[in-house]
Protein backbone atom coordinates (compact mmCIF):
# COMPACT_ATOMS: atom_id res chain seq x y z
CA UNK A 1 0.00 0.00 0.00
CA UNK A 2 2.62 2.32 1.02
CA UNK A 3 4.85 1.43 -2.29
CA UNK A 4 1.87 1.82 -3.94
CA UNK A 5 1.26 5.29 -2.69
CA UNK A 6 5.09 6.02 -3.03
CA UNK A 7 4.91 5.20 -7.14
CA UNK A 8 1.57 7.65 -7.54
CA UNK A 9 3.15 10.46 -5.85
CA UNK A 10 6.68 10.01 -7.85
CA UNK A 11 4.46 9.91 -11.16
CA UNK A 12 2.42 13.07 -9.51
CA UNK A 13 5.96 14.31 -9.22
CA UNK A 14 7.44 13.65 -12.23
CA UNK A 15 4.29 15.21 -14.39
CA UNK A 16 3.83 17.88 -12.03
CA UNK A 17 4.18 20.15 -14.88
CA UNK A 18 2.26 18.95 -17.26
CA UNK A 19 -0.25 18.71 -14.64
CA UNK A 20 -0.34 22.17 -14.17
CA UNK A 21 -0.53 23.09 -18.41
CA UNK A 22 -3.45 21.00 -18.54
CA UNK A 23 -5.30 22.82 -15.71
CA UNK A 24 -4.22 25.92 -16.71
CA UNK A 25 -5.67 25.58 -20.41
CA UNK A 26 -8.74 23.96 -18.99
CA UNK A 27 -9.46 27.30 -17.15
CA UNK A 28 -8.32 29.90 -19.97
CA UNK A 29 -10.61 27.63 -22.44
CA UNK A 30 -13.88 28.36 -20.30
CA UNK A 31 -12.52 31.51 -19.68
CA UNK A 32 -12.04 32.90 -23.25
CA UNK A 33 -12.91 31.23 -26.37
CA UNK A 34 -10.02 32.78 -28.58
CA UNK A 35 -7.65 30.55 -26.54
CA UNK A 36 -8.10 27.23 -27.91
CA UNK A 37 -7.69 27.65 -31.20
CA UNK A 38 -4.92 26.44 -33.84
CA UNK A 39 -3.89 30.02 -34.45
CA UNK A 40 -3.69 31.12 -30.80
CA UNK A 41 -1.53 27.87 -30.25
CA UNK A 42 0.94 28.59 -32.84
CA UNK A 43 1.10 32.41 -31.78
CA UNK A 44 2.12 30.90 -28.23
CA UNK A 45 4.34 28.56 -29.92
CA UNK A 46 6.51 30.92 -31.92
CA UNK A 47 6.52 33.57 -28.74
CA UNK A 48 8.20 30.89 -26.50
CA UNK A 49 10.21 29.68 -29.01
CA UNK A 50 13.10 31.86 -27.88
CA UNK A 51 12.96 31.45 -24.60
CA UNK A 52 12.57 27.71 -24.97
CA UNK A 53 16.31 27.91 -26.19
CA UNK A 54 17.68 30.40 -23.92
CA UNK A 55 16.16 28.07 -21.68
CA UNK A 56 17.52 24.83 -22.69
CA UNK A 57 21.14 26.67 -22.08
CA UNK A 58 20.32 27.78 -18.87
CA UNK A 59 18.69 23.69 -17.97
CA UNK A 60 22.50 22.44 -18.69
CA UNK A 61 23.72 25.76 -16.46
CA UNK A 62 21.52 25.03 -13.32
CA UNK A 63 22.23 21.37 -13.71
CA UNK A 64 25.94 21.98 -13.13
CA UNK A 65 24.38 24.18 -9.99
CA UNK A 66 25.20 27.26 -11.56
CA UNK A 67 23.34 29.93 -13.06
CA UNK A 68 23.39 32.44 -16.25
CA UNK A 69 22.42 36.43 -15.72
CA UNK A 70 23.42 37.36 -18.98
CA UNK A 71 21.73 35.33 -21.68
CA UNK A 72 19.50 38.70 -22.25
CA UNK A 73 22.71 40.61 -23.11
CA UNK A 74 24.43 38.12 -25.04
CA UNK A 75 21.40 37.43 -27.27
CA UNK A 76 21.18 41.24 -28.02
CA UNK A 77 24.99 41.56 -28.83
CA UNK A 78 24.72 38.15 -30.79
CA UNK A 79 21.64 39.43 -32.73
CA UNK A 80 23.23 42.90 -32.83
CA UNK A 81 26.99 41.12 -34.40
CA UNK A 82 24.71 38.50 -36.64
CA UNK A 83 23.32 41.64 -38.81
CA UNK A 84 26.21 43.81 -38.44
CA UNK A 85 28.08 40.78 -40.09
CA UNK A 86 25.00 40.36 -42.84
CA UNK A 87 24.57 44.12 -43.60
CA UNK A 88 28.44 45.26 -43.15
CA UNK A 89 30.70 42.81 -43.03
CA UNK A 90 34.34 43.37 -41.77
CA UNK A 91 36.33 45.85 -43.37
CA UNK A 92 40.20 45.19 -43.23
CA UNK A 93 41.74 48.75 -44.40
CA UNK A 94 45.39 47.47 -44.19
CA UNK A 95 45.16 44.80 -46.58
CA UNK A 96 42.33 46.74 -48.51
CA UNK A 97 39.92 44.00 -47.87
CA UNK A 98 36.08 43.73 -46.97
CA UNK A 99 35.14 40.48 -46.09
CA UNK A 100 31.33 39.74 -46.64
CA UNK A 101 29.15 37.54 -44.81
CA UNK A 102 26.22 35.65 -46.62
CA UNK A 103 23.49 34.57 -44.46
CA UNK A 104 24.66 31.19 -43.14
CA UNK A 105 27.93 33.02 -42.50
CA UNK A 106 26.37 35.97 -40.13
CA UNK A 107 24.31 33.60 -38.21
CA UNK A 108 27.40 31.21 -38.01
CA UNK A 109 29.33 34.85 -36.85
CA UNK A 110 26.87 35.38 -34.48
CA UNK A 111 26.86 31.69 -32.36
CA UNK A 112 30.32 31.90 -32.99
CA UNK A 113 29.83 35.44 -30.33
CA UNK A 114 27.57 33.26 -28.09
CA UNK A 115 29.84 30.71 -28.14
CA UNK A 116 33.13 32.60 -26.89
CA UNK A 117 30.91 35.05 -24.57
CA UNK A 118 29.71 31.92 -23.22
CA UNK A 119 33.21 30.08 -22.79
CA UNK A 120 34.33 34.14 -20.82
CA UNK A 121 31.92 33.06 -18.13
CA UNK A 122 32.99 29.11 -17.96
CA UNK A 123 36.56 30.41 -17.86
CA UNK A 124 35.74 33.22 -15.51
CA UNK A 125 33.75 31.16 -13.03
CA UNK A 126 36.39 27.47 -13.53
CA UNK A 127 39.95 29.49 -13.58
CA UNK A 128 38.65 32.25 -10.99
CA UNK A 129 36.71 30.66 -8.57
CA UNK A 130 34.67 33.90 -9.54
CA UNK A 131 30.96 32.34 -8.38
CA UNK A 132 28.47 31.78 -11.57
CA UNK A 133 26.21 34.81 -10.28
CA UNK A 134 28.77 37.14 -10.18
CA UNK A 135 30.49 36.05 -13.13
CA UNK A 136 27.52 36.40 -15.01
CA UNK A 137 26.20 39.35 -13.90
CA UNK A 138 29.56 41.18 -14.87
CA UNK A 139 28.85 39.59 -18.48
CA UNK A 140 25.18 41.02 -18.64
CA UNK A 141 26.53 44.67 -18.33
CA UNK A 142 29.48 44.50 -20.27
CA UNK A 143 27.60 42.41 -23.21
CA UNK A 144 25.02 44.83 -23.05
CA UNK A 145 27.62 47.68 -23.13
CA UNK A 146 29.23 46.68 -26.27
CA UNK A 147 25.75 46.22 -27.88
CA UNK A 148 24.86 49.82 -27.20
CA UNK A 149 28.86 50.56 -28.56
CA UNK A 150 28.19 48.11 -31.99
CA UNK A 151 24.72 49.78 -32.53
CA UNK A 152 25.60 53.34 -31.30
CA UNK A 153 22.40 52.89 -29.40
CA UNK A 154 20.32 52.51 -32.33
CA UNK A 155 18.48 49.85 -34.03
CA UNK A 156 19.50 48.27 -37.47
CA UNK A 157 16.51 47.13 -39.42
CA UNK A 158 15.45 46.06 -42.97
CA UNK A 159 17.60 43.24 -42.88
CA UNK A 160 16.05 41.82 -45.98
CA UNK A 161 13.57 38.79 -46.48
CA UNK A 162 15.66 35.90 -46.32
CA UNK A 163 16.72 36.59 -42.69
CA UNK A 164 12.97 37.54 -41.65
CA UNK A 165 12.01 33.96 -42.88
CA UNK A 166 13.86 33.01 -39.73
CA UNK A 167 12.18 35.09 -37.51
CA UNK A 168 8.72 34.92 -39.04
CA UNK A 169 8.50 32.69 -41.61
CA UNK A 170 6.20 28.94 -41.35
CA UNK A 171 7.41 25.62 -42.50
CA UNK A 172 5.20 22.67 -43.10
CA UNK A 173 2.47 25.40 -41.30
CA UNK A 174 4.81 25.57 -38.20
CA UNK A 175 6.61 29.00 -37.61
CA UNK A 176 10.48 28.26 -38.34
CA UNK A 177 11.15 29.72 -34.62
CA UNK A 178 9.25 26.40 -33.34
CA UNK A 179 11.06 24.06 -35.56
CA UNK A 180 14.49 25.35 -34.21
CA UNK A 181 13.09 25.61 -31.04
CA UNK A 182 12.68 21.95 -31.27
CA UNK A 183 15.57 20.84 -33.02
CA UNK A 184 17.92 22.52 -29.84
CA UNK A 185 15.59 20.89 -27.30
CA UNK A 186 15.96 16.94 -29.01
CA UNK A 187 19.79 18.13 -29.14
CA UNK A 188 19.69 18.92 -25.43
CA UNK A 189 17.88 16.05 -24.68
CA UNK A 190 20.14 13.79 -26.35
CA UNK A 191 23.22 15.45 -25.13
CA UNK A 192 21.66 14.52 -20.89
CA UNK A 193 20.52 11.58 -21.25
CA UNK A 194 22.57 9.56 -24.09
CA UNK A 195 26.17 11.35 -23.75
CA UNK A 196 28.94 10.91 -21.34
CA UNK A 197 28.50 14.68 -21.03
CA UNK A 198 24.91 14.64 -20.03
CA UNK A 199 26.18 12.42 -17.45
CA UNK A 200 29.17 14.59 -15.96
CA UNK A 201 26.72 17.58 -16.26
CA UNK A 202 24.73 15.52 -13.26
CA UNK A 203 27.36 14.26 -11.39
CA UNK A 204 28.81 18.07 -11.09
CA UNK A 205 25.33 19.36 -9.60
CA UNK A 206 24.45 16.48 -7.45
CA UNK A 207 27.78 16.58 -5.96
CA UNK A 208 31.17 18.02 -7.54
CA UNK A 209 33.43 16.78 -4.99
CA UNK A 210 32.40 13.09 -5.57
CA UNK A 211 32.57 14.33 -9.41
CA UNK A 212 36.11 15.74 -9.16
CA UNK A 213 37.27 12.83 -7.17
CA UNK A 214 35.91 9.95 -9.49
CA UNK A 215 38.08 11.78 -12.34
CA UNK A 216 35.49 14.20 -14.52
CA UNK A 217 36.90 17.20 -15.65
CA UNK A 218 35.30 19.46 -13.99
CA UNK A 219 36.36 23.03 -15.80
CA UNK A 220 36.20 21.69 -19.23
CA UNK A 221 32.44 20.44 -18.55
CA UNK A 222 31.29 23.24 -16.98
CA UNK A 223 33.13 25.59 -19.76
CA UNK A 224 31.35 23.60 -22.35
CA UNK A 225 28.23 23.91 -20.91
CA UNK A 226 28.54 27.50 -20.10
CA UNK A 227 29.45 28.15 -24.10
CA UNK A 228 26.95 26.05 -25.17
CA UNK A 229 24.22 27.66 -23.31
CA UNK A 230 25.94 31.29 -24.83
CA UNK A 231 25.58 29.41 -28.17
CA UNK A 232 21.81 29.31 -27.35
CA UNK A 233 21.41 32.33 -26.37
CA UNK A 234 22.73 33.63 -29.41
CA UNK A 235 20.99 31.86 -31.36
CA UNK A 236 17.71 33.33 -29.31
CA UNK A 237 19.28 36.89 -30.59
CA UNK A 238 19.16 35.87 -34.02
CA UNK A 239 15.45 34.63 -34.10
CA UNK A 240 14.29 37.69 -32.05
CA UNK A 241 16.37 40.00 -34.30
CA UNK A 242 14.76 38.26 -37.78
CA UNK A 243 11.30 38.31 -36.07
CA UNK A 244 12.14 42.04 -35.41
CA UNK A 245 13.66 42.73 -38.52
CA UNK A 246 15.68 44.81 -36.55
CA UNK A 247 18.39 44.41 -34.32
CA UNK A 248 17.74 46.48 -31.18
CA UNK A 249 20.30 47.86 -28.60
CA UNK A 250 17.86 46.94 -25.84
CA UNK A 251 16.84 42.87 -27.00
CA UNK A 252 16.37 40.51 -24.51
CA UNK A 253 15.99 42.89 -21.12
CA UNK A 254 15.49 40.50 -18.61
CA UNK A 255 15.12 37.46 -20.73
CA UNK A 256 17.48 35.61 -18.38
CA UNK A 257 14.53 35.89 -15.76
CA UNK A 258 11.83 34.15 -18.13
CA UNK A 259 14.48 31.31 -18.87
CA UNK A 260 15.32 30.69 -15.39
CA UNK A 261 11.83 30.81 -14.56
CA UNK A 262 10.87 28.66 -17.07
CA UNK A 263 14.02 26.14 -15.52
CA UNK A 264 12.42 26.53 -11.97
CA UNK A 265 8.70 25.98 -13.04
CA UNK A 266 9.79 22.81 -14.97
CA UNK A 267 11.36 21.21 -11.64
CA UNK A 268 15.11 21.78 -12.25
CA UNK A 269 16.44 22.26 -8.57
CA UNK A 270 18.63 25.39 -8.62
CA UNK A 271 20.79 23.48 -6.41
CA UNK A 272 21.69 21.14 -9.78
CA UNK A 273 21.87 17.54 -10.29
CA UNK A 274 18.18 16.96 -10.78
CA UNK A 275 15.92 18.28 -13.33
CA UNK A 276 15.30 17.86 -17.30
CA UNK A 277 14.72 19.63 -20.70
CA UNK A 278 11.72 18.41 -20.75
CA UNK A 279 10.73 19.97 -17.72
CA UNK A 280 12.00 23.39 -18.63
CA UNK A 281 10.24 23.11 -21.86
CA UNK A 282 7.03 22.64 -19.62
CA UNK A 283 8.10 25.20 -17.73
CA UNK A 284 8.28 27.65 -20.78
CA UNK A 285 4.81 26.53 -22.48
CA UNK A 286 3.49 27.19 -18.84
CA UNK A 287 5.05 30.87 -18.59
CA UNK A 288 3.37 31.36 -22.08
CA UNK A 289 0.49 30.05 -21.58
CA UNK A 290 -0.03 32.44 -18.51
CA UNK A 291 1.24 34.99 -20.83
CA UNK A 292 -0.93 34.56 -23.88
CA UNK A 293 -3.98 33.99 -21.41
CA UNK A 294 -3.65 37.06 -19.60
CA UNK A 295 -3.26 39.04 -22.43
CA UNK A 296 -6.59 37.58 -23.87
CA UNK A 297 -8.32 38.05 -20.52
CA UNK A 298 -7.76 41.72 -20.75
CA UNK A 299 -5.62 41.88 -17.69
CA UNK A 300 -3.45 44.99 -16.94
CA UNK A 301 0.20 44.17 -17.83
CA UNK A 302 1.16 45.33 -14.17
CA UNK A 303 -1.19 42.61 -12.75
CA UNK A 304 0.75 40.06 -15.34
CA UNK A 305 3.76 40.62 -13.44
CA UNK A 306 2.29 39.76 -10.17
CA UNK A 307 0.66 36.73 -11.30
CA UNK A 308 3.64 35.65 -13.23
CA UNK A 309 6.04 35.88 -10.01
CA UNK A 310 3.28 34.45 -8.05
CA UNK A 311 3.60 31.04 -9.93
CA UNK A 312 7.18 31.17 -9.75
CA UNK A 313 7.35 31.55 -6.36
CA UNK A 314 4.37 28.91 -6.06
CA UNK A 315 6.30 26.81 -8.16
CA UNK A 316 9.92 26.92 -5.91
CA UNK A 317 7.68 26.28 -2.90
CA UNK A 318 6.04 22.90 -4.36
CA UNK A 319 9.59 21.56 -5.52
CA UNK A 320 11.15 22.47 -2.09
CA UNK A 321 8.52 20.51 -0.08
CA UNK A 322 9.11 17.63 -2.47
CA UNK A 323 12.45 17.87 -1.74
CA UNK A 324 11.22 17.84 2.42
CA UNK A 325 9.03 15.04 1.47
CA UNK A 326 11.95 13.13 -0.36
CA UNK B 1 44.07 6.03 -40.23
CA UNK B 2 41.23 6.76 -38.65
CA UNK B 3 42.13 9.41 -36.99
CA UNK B 4 43.72 10.82 -40.06
CA UNK B 5 40.14 10.34 -41.57
CA UNK B 6 38.49 12.05 -39.04
CA UNK B 7 40.63 15.14 -39.42
CA UNK B 8 40.39 15.61 -42.99
CA UNK B 9 36.87 15.52 -42.59
CA UNK B 10 36.39 17.91 -40.18
CA UNK B 11 38.93 20.18 -41.75
CA UNK B 12 36.77 19.52 -45.26
CA UNK B 13 33.26 20.62 -43.47
CA UNK B 14 34.98 23.61 -41.99
CA UNK B 15 36.40 24.57 -45.47
CA UNK B 16 32.71 24.21 -47.40
CA UNK B 17 30.86 26.00 -43.88
CA UNK B 18 33.40 28.67 -44.58
CA UNK B 19 33.50 28.73 -48.84
CA UNK B 20 29.34 29.16 -48.78
CA UNK B 21 29.99 31.88 -45.43
CA UNK B 22 32.29 34.37 -46.60
CA UNK B 23 33.25 36.29 -49.90
CA UNK B 24 35.85 38.70 -50.53
CA UNK B 25 36.08 42.41 -52.39
CA UNK B 26 38.29 44.82 -52.29
CA UNK B 27 37.50 47.51 -49.90
CA UNK B 28 38.07 50.39 -52.08
CA UNK B 29 35.40 49.17 -54.56
CA UNK B 30 32.86 48.53 -51.55
CA UNK B 31 33.44 52.19 -50.30
CA UNK B 32 33.41 54.16 -53.77
CA UNK B 33 29.63 52.00 -53.95
CA UNK B 34 28.57 53.06 -50.58
CA UNK B 35 29.79 56.67 -50.19
CA UNK B 36 26.51 58.68 -50.42
CA UNK B 37 25.74 58.68 -47.42
CA UNK B 38 22.05 59.42 -47.08
CA UNK B 39 21.48 63.67 -46.76
CA UNK B 40 18.63 64.08 -44.25
CA UNK B 41 18.61 67.97 -44.72
CA UNK B 42 18.52 67.83 -48.48
CA UNK B 43 15.82 65.14 -48.40
CA UNK B 44 13.83 66.54 -45.73
CA UNK B 45 14.29 70.48 -47.89
CA UNK B 46 12.53 67.93 -50.77
CA UNK B 47 9.46 66.90 -48.93
CA UNK B 48 9.22 70.20 -47.55
CA UNK B 49 9.14 72.33 -50.37
CA UNK B 50 7.54 70.19 -52.87
CA UNK B 51 5.51 67.37 -51.45
CA UNK B 52 3.93 68.44 -47.84
CA UNK B 53 1.83 71.49 -49.12
CA UNK B 54 -0.64 69.28 -50.98
CA UNK B 55 -0.43 67.10 -47.61
CA UNK B 56 -1.33 70.03 -45.26
CA UNK B 57 -3.70 71.66 -47.63
CA UNK B 58 -5.70 67.60 -47.63
CA UNK B 59 -5.62 67.89 -44.15
CA UNK B 60 -8.73 66.23 -41.85
CA UNK B 61 -10.97 68.57 -39.79
CA UNK B 62 -10.05 67.71 -36.51
CA UNK B 63 -13.54 67.90 -35.18
CA UNK B 64 -14.18 65.56 -38.20
CA UNK B 65 -11.26 63.36 -37.02
CA UNK B 66 -12.91 62.96 -33.39
CA UNK B 67 -16.35 62.16 -35.16
CA UNK B 68 -15.24 59.46 -37.26
CA UNK B 69 -13.21 57.87 -34.56
CA UNK B 70 -15.90 58.00 -32.25
CA UNK B 71 -18.31 56.65 -35.02
CA UNK B 72 -15.85 53.66 -36.39
CA UNK B 73 -12.46 53.79 -34.59
CA UNK B 74 -10.94 51.28 -36.82
CA UNK B 75 -11.93 52.29 -40.12
CA UNK B 76 -11.63 55.91 -39.17
CA UNK B 77 -7.74 54.91 -37.89
CA UNK B 78 -7.15 53.17 -41.32
CA UNK B 79 -8.27 55.67 -43.83
CA UNK B 80 -7.10 59.05 -41.60
CA UNK B 81 -3.79 58.12 -39.68
CA UNK B 82 -0.57 56.60 -40.37
CA UNK B 83 1.83 54.68 -38.12
CA UNK B 84 5.95 53.65 -38.97
CA UNK B 85 6.15 51.86 -36.07
CA UNK B 86 4.51 48.72 -34.41
CA UNK B 87 2.17 49.88 -31.36
CA UNK B 88 -0.86 52.23 -30.19
CA UNK B 89 0.55 55.18 -31.47
CA UNK B 90 -1.16 56.70 -35.18
CA UNK B 91 -0.80 59.91 -36.17
CA UNK B 92 -3.13 62.13 -38.49
CA UNK B 93 -2.57 65.49 -40.00
CA UNK B 94 -5.38 67.84 -38.69
CA UNK B 95 -6.36 71.25 -39.58
CA UNK B 96 -8.31 73.49 -37.18
CA UNK B 97 -10.08 77.05 -37.45
CA UNK B 98 -9.84 78.29 -33.90
CA UNK B 99 -9.49 81.13 -31.45
CA UNK B 100 -6.37 81.92 -29.24
CA UNK B 101 -7.35 81.52 -25.52
CA UNK B 102 -4.17 81.43 -23.69
CA UNK B 103 -0.26 82.34 -24.97
CA UNK B 104 2.40 79.84 -22.29
CA UNK B 105 5.45 80.03 -22.60
CA UNK B 106 5.83 76.32 -24.07
CA UNK B 107 2.27 76.23 -26.22
CA UNK B 108 -0.46 78.11 -27.11
CA UNK B 109 -4.10 77.17 -26.29
CA UNK B 110 -6.55 77.54 -28.69
CA UNK B 111 -10.44 76.87 -29.09
CA UNK B 112 -12.70 76.09 -31.43
CA UNK B 113 -16.66 74.72 -31.31
CA UNK B 114 -17.52 71.11 -31.11
CA UNK B 115 -20.41 69.51 -30.24
CA UNK B 116 -22.46 71.59 -27.84
CA UNK B 117 -18.97 73.03 -26.09
CA UNK B 118 -15.70 74.18 -26.91
CA UNK B 119 -12.84 71.99 -27.18
CA UNK B 120 -9.50 73.04 -26.23
CA UNK B 121 -6.47 72.24 -28.19
CA UNK B 122 -2.56 72.46 -27.08
CA UNK B 123 -0.10 73.94 -29.77
CA UNK B 124 2.88 72.55 -28.94
CA UNK B 125 5.45 76.12 -29.87
CA UNK B 126 8.31 75.10 -27.73
CA UNK B 127 9.14 71.40 -27.73
CA UNK B 128 8.90 70.20 -31.13
CA UNK B 129 10.12 66.31 -30.98
CA UNK B 130 9.07 63.01 -32.12
CA UNK B 131 8.19 61.65 -35.41
CA UNK B 132 4.34 63.08 -35.55
CA UNK B 133 5.11 65.20 -38.29
CA UNK B 134 7.06 62.73 -40.45
CA UNK B 135 4.81 59.65 -40.00
CA UNK B 136 1.29 62.00 -40.40
CA UNK B 137 2.48 63.26 -43.79
CA UNK B 138 2.32 59.74 -45.04
CA UNK B 139 5.70 61.13 -47.00
CA UNK B 140 7.98 58.82 -45.51
CA UNK B 141 8.08 55.00 -45.78
CA UNK B 142 10.17 53.03 -44.12
CA UNK B 143 10.91 50.16 -46.64
CA UNK B 144 12.85 53.03 -48.22
CA UNK B 145 15.55 53.15 -45.11
CA UNK B 146 18.44 50.78 -44.13
CA UNK B 147 18.51 51.29 -41.15
CA UNK B 148 16.12 54.08 -38.22
CA UNK B 149 19.15 56.44 -37.79
CA UNK B 150 18.46 57.67 -41.29
CA UNK B 151 14.64 57.60 -40.98
CA UNK B 152 14.81 59.32 -37.32
CA UNK B 153 17.28 61.76 -38.80
CA UNK B 154 14.46 62.89 -41.00
CA UNK B 155 11.84 63.78 -37.76
CA UNK B 156 15.02 65.74 -36.21
CA UNK B 157 14.77 67.74 -39.58
CA UNK B 158 11.03 68.32 -40.25
CA UNK B 159 11.39 69.01 -36.32
CA UNK B 160 14.03 71.55 -36.90
CA UNK B 161 12.25 73.12 -39.75
CA UNK B 162 9.55 73.84 -37.98
CA UNK B 163 10.89 75.57 -35.23
CA UNK B 164 13.15 77.46 -37.01
CA UNK B 165 10.82 78.89 -39.44
CA UNK B 166 7.21 78.28 -38.76
CA UNK B 167 7.45 79.06 -34.95
CA UNK B 168 9.48 81.98 -34.47
CA UNK B 169 7.71 84.56 -36.43
CA UNK B 170 4.35 82.87 -34.91
CA UNK B 171 5.63 83.16 -31.40
CA UNK B 172 6.38 86.44 -32.02
CA UNK B 173 3.00 87.73 -33.09
CA UNK B 174 0.37 85.89 -31.06
CA UNK B 175 -1.93 87.04 -29.12
CA UNK B 176 -5.08 85.54 -26.87
CA UNK B 177 -8.05 86.30 -28.67
CA UNK B 178 -6.65 85.83 -32.33
CA UNK B 179 -8.23 83.61 -34.89
CA UNK B 180 -5.59 81.00 -36.39
CA UNK B 181 -5.84 78.72 -39.12
CA UNK B 182 -3.25 75.34 -37.37
CA UNK B 183 -2.56 72.45 -39.64
CA UNK B 184 -0.66 69.75 -38.18
CA UNK B 185 0.32 66.42 -36.95
CA UNK B 186 -1.71 64.78 -33.41
CA UNK B 187 -0.60 61.40 -32.13
CA UNK B 188 -3.27 59.23 -30.93
CA UNK B 189 -3.05 56.52 -28.77
CA UNK B 190 -5.94 54.04 -29.80
CA UNK B 191 -5.83 52.38 -26.54
CA UNK B 192 -6.53 55.03 -24.89
CA UNK B 193 -8.79 57.95 -26.85
CA UNK B 194 -8.23 61.14 -24.86
CA UNK B 195 -10.00 64.42 -26.68
CA UNK B 196 -9.26 66.60 -23.48
CA UNK B 197 -6.69 69.35 -24.50
CA UNK B 198 -5.06 67.28 -27.84
CA UNK B 199 -1.73 68.22 -29.18
CA UNK B 200 -0.70 69.57 -32.09
CA UNK B 201 2.79 69.82 -33.23
CA UNK B 202 2.02 72.61 -36.05
CA UNK B 203 3.33 72.58 -38.98
CA UNK B 204 1.99 75.87 -40.66
CA UNK B 205 0.59 78.49 -38.43
CA UNK B 206 -1.93 81.54 -40.15
CA UNK B 207 -3.25 84.25 -37.97
CA UNK B 208 -6.64 85.28 -39.91
CA UNK B 209 -7.67 88.64 -38.16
Amino acid sequence: MIAQLKIGSDTLKRFQSLIALLILCTILSFMTDKFFTADNGLNVLRQIAVNICIATGMTLIVLTAGIDLSVGSVLALCGAVTVGLLRNGVEIPAGDLFVGFTLLGAILGGLLCGWLLGWFNGFAITKFNVPPFVATLAMLTIARGFTMLYTKGHPISNLGKEFAFIGSGSFLGIPVPVWIAAIVVLLAVFITQKTKMGRYIYAIGGNEQAAKLSGININRVKITVYSFAGALAALGGIIVTARLDSAQPNAGMSYELDAIAAVVIGGTSLSGGKGSVWGTVMGAVIIGVLNNGLVLLNVSPFWQQVVKGGVILLAVIIDKAGERRD
Amino acid sequence: MKKYLKYIITIAAVGLLAYKSVYFKKLSEVKAKTATAFDAAGFTQKIWSEQLNTKLDSAIELTTLIKAIEAAPADAFNRHTNALAIGNYRNAMVKLNAEVKQVNEDDVLVQLPFADSMLTVKVATEFVYGNAIRDASRLVDVKDFPNTNDLNSISEELNKTVRTTILKPFKQAVKAGDKVVVTGAIEINKAHLNWSEPEIIPVRLQIVN
